[in-house]
């Protein structure tokens, strides 16, 4: 097995190596054969590094503690999901891992059906292959899974409690799916860049890939917020932690490419900023990986300190210098520009907008990510930047693009005159004024979440009316049922009405951050058995405290009953876990969700005389969040499906090659 | 007479103040609630070094005794008398600018805040230049345009059918 697990990474190495030989001299010298020769290559390589993950996967699997990564990051009693999900637990893994996604991504491109023919594939698959050979070197030299222990020892160190969880076990994985993702549009730009092929086709398939990436990269975030939220115990979900921001950024920059694009599409504008944001993209996910493996920031992600980052800012300094010299080694290809605005009111001007502000919003992430190293350097000082940093930098920011979101929909293309923007903003306008009256008049006085929601009560009218018109218009030349009016004309537009689901997602998203961000109510109480804690409108009774064994592990837990307004709502078990083979405890909460806020119950600390201490949280709208991220993802998923009414994939008109 | 009613009435304040500052400060068996927003206040400003990276309001983790040493210390500042700022003016004095959970809003730590803003403005200008040459570039073409008297039907004519070709296309 340990012959097995090397063999297949160091041949993987090697046909990586030589795949990309094959594939650029075959390009060079004008030969089908040897481009063939590489893409049969591509398959090869992707096969080594399935065989080196179900290699580490069964040997975590059948706790092989000869391995010290099996030994590292499981132990025999640990189940099986778990045992399996330490394949990412470590840096080793994980790398694995994410060469298998990179290798698989590769090949899919190198043998997709639609792609037949098209001389992109070898430019594609070559840049691809680059990124293999890096993470295949890294693994057979720097972070080896396979390294076998002298002594075969009797148990293994377990994994961290903390990603004993499903989230955990998604959550990584979506990230991974949608970092290595972001290499593809990256791939794409490069080789239309290099075939001097800026048409149409590199747009739609590097849009589709961006999208791809964007869903997994969104989703990973969402569990990982989820993940927090249940199972660390503070009640938050986004803490603003360098890891965290290392994806947020990506993600950030990639909306912004999502947006930029479409100005490209119609107007033949913007390609130097469009091909711009793909790298940008693309080098911030070599850099997010820098920040985790090279211990530079303190992060409660940080996979353990090792020379791995200096490895990947290498790396990451190769690709910028690359692409940008192939950016300026066509640059006079790209910067005609057609294009003109008619007029500094359009959806043309909303769009550059949006884009400075999700660039601002990146660029102030990864300042103060990076300001504890600036201040460091330049002081000697090591500042903290932490959660009240960004919430109060991106807070005018992200609201400044949600407003931005709510009117773009209802300005025209070219110009929107002062008769269009009365027609259209003047209902949203005055509804929205009148909602944000009718909550300062209700009691909600905080000026951010007045504005906010005031905000999102636009974006929904607006968007709204974008339904409405668009089924209005299409039935009144079809008379179709308005449902079906609905339905035809979503299938039918899937790009632009995928969207608007996002949009809407983002706003429930906004509302769950506002409400819960705004008006938690939080306390913490020892109480004696028997004893009631009053929070808002909820009583909770502490009935008693006990304990019980499951495997290795120990649970104190305390039952308590929840009543609210005087009504029983029911029994609840927050609980804290003792591991057989971890140091810390953790924290398993109680949580009662409803639509308008959770309450979330945690068991802190206790004493020999069966009193209890607890902290009780009241997070409103919590629900909202979630509701949100799922629209998220159903927005993207359509607005990427290919349905039967209209084929996403385009015609190559390009350059056409000798070698395909 | 209305001096005297505004004196009574800020007298009122006072006192009401000091009222409802006593009760969220202790409840009744003197337990004092560390979750309560006034500890938040404080408390949410400063990072607890157990390594959790949370603030010394949020850090729950058991057997962490910095916390709850810190947490007394903050306690017994405040029922002292000192406010939010005094009590982070201290900590900063004595631990070092480390000790906060965000930077100081001086010297060179003002450049973590100002910096994001600042960008965004520079680069909101360069937005705004931009889209102002191209709408120049626009209105130069158009005054051309119209100097050539080039007829509006045939434009109109290529336009609707365009619509026309659209609309087919999405139906």
């Amino acid at each position: 097995m340990y012959l097995l697990g090397n063999a297949a990474i160091y041949i993987g190495l090697t046909l990586a190596v030589y795949s990309f030989i094959s594939i650029v001299a075959g390009i060079l010298t004008k030969k089908q054969t040897l481009v063939d020769s590489g893409k049969g290559g591509v398959i090869a390589v992707f096969l080594s590094a399935s065989v080196a993950v179900a290699v580490l996967l069964y040997a975590l699997a059948t706790s092989q503690f000869q391995f010290e990564y099996v030994k590292d990051y499981t132990s025999s009693e640990l189940p099986i999901l778990y045992k399996l999900s330490a394949l990412w637990a470590g840096n080793a893994g994980s790398l694995l891992l994410w060469t298998f996604f990179l290798t698989m991504y590769t090949a899919m491109i190198a043998f997709s059906r639609k792609m037949r023919g098209n001389p992109m594939i070898p430019y594609i698959s070559a840049i691809l292959l680059v990124n293999s050979i890096f993470f295949f070197f890294i693994l057979g030299f720097v972070a080896k899974p396979f390294i076998l222990l002298n002594e075969i020892p009797m148990e293994g160190r377990g994994l961290n409690p903390m990603l004993q969880n499903p989230g955990m076990v998604i959550h990584p994985v979506t990230l991974y799916l949608g970092y290595v993702g972001l290499a593809v549009p990256f791939a794409f730009a490069m080789a239309a860049l290099i075939l001097k092929n800026m048409d149409d086709y590199w747009i739609k398939m590097t849009r589709r890939w961006t999208i791809i990436a964007w869903l997994f990269l969104s989703l990973g975030n969402i569990f990982g917020g989820q993940w927090a939220y249940v199972e660390l115990g503070w009640g938050g979900y986004w803490a603003w932690d360098p890891v965290e921001n290392a994806s947020f950024m990506p993600w950030l920059t990639t909306t912004a490419f999502l947006h930029s694009v479409m100005i490209q599409e119609r107007k033949n504008m913007l390609k130097v900023w469009n091909i711009s944001l793909i790298v940008i993209s693309y080098a911030l996910t070599l850099f997010g990986t820098f920040l985790v493996r090279s211990g530079v920031l303190t992060s409660v992600h940080a996979f353990a300190d090792s020379n791995l980052g200096m490895y990947f800012l290498i790396f990451m300094g190769v690709a910028v210098i690359g692409a940008l010299y192939i950016v300026m080694s066509r640059y006079s290809l790209i910067k005609r520009s057609a294009g003109e605005f008619q007029s500094f009111v359009s959806k043309e001007s909303s769009f550059l907008i949006n884009n400075l502000l999700l660039l601002g919003a990146a660029f102030a992430v990864f300042w103060g990510t990076i300001f504890p190293l600036v201040s460091e350097a330049v002081r000697g000082t090591k500042v903290t930047v932490g959660i009240p940093f960004f919430n109060k930098v991106q807070a005018p920011i992200l609201l400044s693009m949600m407003f931005i979101m709510a009117v773009c929909p209802l300005l025209a293309w070219q110009r929107s005159t002062v008769k269009n923007l009365k027609k259209n903003f003047i209902i949203p306008a005055i509804l929205s004024l009148a909602g944000m009256i009718l909550m300062v008049l209700l009691g909600i006085q905080k000026a951010w979440a007045v504005i906010g929601y005031g905000v999102i009560i636009l974006l929904f009218i607006t968007h709204y009316l974008e339904f409405y018109r668009g089924v209005k218009a299409r039935r009144k030349m079809t008379k179709e049922m308005p449902i079906v009016a609905l339905y035809r004309l979503m299938i039918k537009n899937r790009r632009r009405y995928g969207g608007y689901i996002v949009h809407i997602g983002i706003a429930f998203i906004a509302m769950g951050i506002i409400g819960s961000q705004n008006y938690d109510v939080e306390t913490m109480k020892t109480l004696k058995a028997g004893e009631s804690l009053d929070i808002k409108d909820y009583r909770m009774t502490y009935e008693k405290l006990d304990q019980r064994s499951e495997g290795v592990n120990d649970i104190v837990y305390a039952d308590v009953t929840v009543f609210k307004d005087g009504k029983l709502l029911g029994k609840y078990e927050p609980e804290k876990v003792f591991y057989g083979n971890w140091e810390e405890p953790s924290s398993e909460v109680a949580l009662h969700s409803s639509i308008a806020e959770d309450l979330y119950i945690v068991l802190s600390t206790w004493e020999e005389d069966g009193t209890a201490t607890f902290i009780v949280k009241v997070n409103p709208m919590m629900s909202w969040l979630w509701m949100g991220s799922g629209l998220v993802v159903i927005g993207a998923l359509f607005a990427i499906w290919n349905g039967k009414h209209k084929h996403i994939t385009p015609k190559y008109t390009g350059a056409m090659k000798e070698v395909v | 007479m209305r001096k005297l009613l505004s004196i009574c009435f800020i007298a009122i304040l006072f006192v009401l103040q000091a009222f409802l500052l006593n009760t969220h400060a202790t409840s009744p068996d003197g337990e004092y609630d560390y979750k309560s927003a006034e500890f938040k206040a404080v408390a949410a400003q400063f990072l607890c070094t157990c390594g959790c990276g949370q603030s010394h309001y949020d850090c729950d983790m058991a057997g962490c005794n910095n916390t709850d040493a810190f947490k007394k210390d903050i306690l017994t500042m405040m029922k002292k008398g000192m406010d939010k700022d005094e009590i982070r003016h201290y900590y900063v004095k004595t631990l070092g600018e480390e000790i906060l959970m965000a930077p100081d809003s001086k010297g060179f730590s003002l450049a973590a805040w100002v910096m994001p803003f600042a960008a965004l403005g520079g680069a909101g200008t360069g937005v705004f230049v931009v889209i102002r040459r191209w709408v120049k570039r626009r209105d130069d073409t158009k005054t051309l345009e119209e100097d050539l008297k080039e007829a509006d039907e045939v434009e109109g004519e290529i336009m609707s059918s365009m619509i026309e070709k659209e609309r087919k296309k999405y139906l």
